[in-house]
């Protein structure tokens, strides 16, 4: 039995037999709530807790073949960037201009916030990014000692609230634009987010879609220069 | 064939973006320095989208599986961070209607003066 439970063939089983019932559910559900990633997350963590399996087995045996992929799907971002080129082209200064202030006004006020709740550093740095697409989220947390579990529980909040109430909160406050509603669905709440930009429309959707990448560029930038005087204060 | 070739080229961006971080001392990561380096490649027709389009399709149509991994950490640090969870809560909410708001905003302000300059040179003409 022990050989099973450290062989990477079982645990990337598991993984994708979990996300396959979590994609299953979310489509029977039809809930922001549902997510995938979390209802997969919960299923594997039972059968390791029933298996008595730790984290190190899990990453030794499948979860770091996992992982792996991580870094060639944030560069396959470039991809969709390079098809809405012309977007950007044409709506070059709204998109740039509202990104870079909206990554400014994410990682300020989250910042302020912590200090403001007294919460640890390592807790501060995993949440500066929790605007940002996952897979550059969790490197900046990880570059400046934050905890990529938190990032992405963090990131995973943000989107749900996206995609529940950001379309409802940007018409409350008069935002009628395709391209200002777009932009900022994917400037705060990334990849969960544009799945309900897309639904809102066309240029709403490619806006949305746009910005999720150049927001993640931006805010790496950004928390790269500023990262290393918050660790200071 | 396509697929190896096509997770080739993606791994070998990946690898460049590695060299750059690197390069930069670390201060950006690798892999934002490697979505940048495609970005370029593809706009500058050293690599076409066809050599990557189903690699890349199948990576960001099933990138939330990629997250399990990290995620089950979130059970080992639990007990760390449970007094913690709500402030969590409350800044990843209540930043998310900030940055929405700020970009809404900035759009609003940044096509206004875009429409001025318009009228301006339009009158001008």
């Amino acid at each position: 039995m022990d050989k099973i439970l450290c062989s990477p063939t079982f645990w990337l089983c598991i993984s994708i037999f979990s996300f396959s019932i979590g994609q299953w559910i979310q489509r029977k559900t039809n809930s922001p709530f549902a997510q995938p990633l979390i209802l997969a997350t919960i299923m594997v963590f039972l059968v390791m807790y029933l298996t008595d399996t730790s984290l190190d087995t899990y990453n030794a045996s499948g979860g770091a073949f996992i992982a792996l992929f991580l870094t060639p799907a944030t560069v396959s971002l470039a991809v969709p960037i390079y098809h809405k080129l012309d977007i950007l082209k044409a709506n070059f200064l709204p998109i740039i201009a509202g990104t870079l202030v909206g990554s400014v006004v994410s990682i300020v006020s989250v910042f302020a916030l912590c200090k403001l709740f007294g919460l640890s550093e390592s807790t501060t740095m995993s949440l500066l990014p929790k605007s940002v697409t996952t897979p550059i989220g969790i490197s900046l947390s990880d570059m400046f000692g934050g905890i990529p579990a938190i990032t992405t529980l963090s990131i995973s909040i943000t989107g749900i609230t996206g995609t529940i109430a950001l379309p409802f909160f940007l018409k409350l406050i008069g935002a009628k634009d395709p391209v200002q509603i777009g932009l900022s669905i994917g400037t705060a709440s990334h990849a969960l987010g544009t799945t309900r930009a897309i639904e809102l429309g066309e240029t709403e959707g490619a806006m949305s879609g746009l910005a999720i990448g150049i927001a993640g560029i931006i805010t790496a930038i950004i928390v790269s220069i500023i990262g290393p005087f918050l660790l200071a204060a | 064939m396509k697929y190896l070739k096509q997770f080739a080229m993606l791994f070998f961006c990946c690898v460049i973006g590695d060299i750059l971080s690197v390069i930069m001392q670390g201060k950006l990561p690798g892999n934002v320095l490697g979505l940048a380096f495609l970005i370029v490649m593809l706009i500058s027709g050293a690599f076409k989208t066809s050599q990557l389009d189903s690699a890349s399709n199948f990576l960001l149509q099933n990138m939330s599986i990629l997250f399990i991994p990290s995620c089950l950490q979130i059970f080992e640090i639990y007990a760390d961070i449970k007094n913690e969870i709500i402030p969590i809560l409350i800044i990843c909410i209540a930043t998310t209607f900030l940055t929405a708001f700020s970009v809404a905003v900035t759009v609003h302000i940044v096509y206004k003066l875009q429409h001025r300059q318009a009228k301006e040179a339009k009158h001008h003409g």
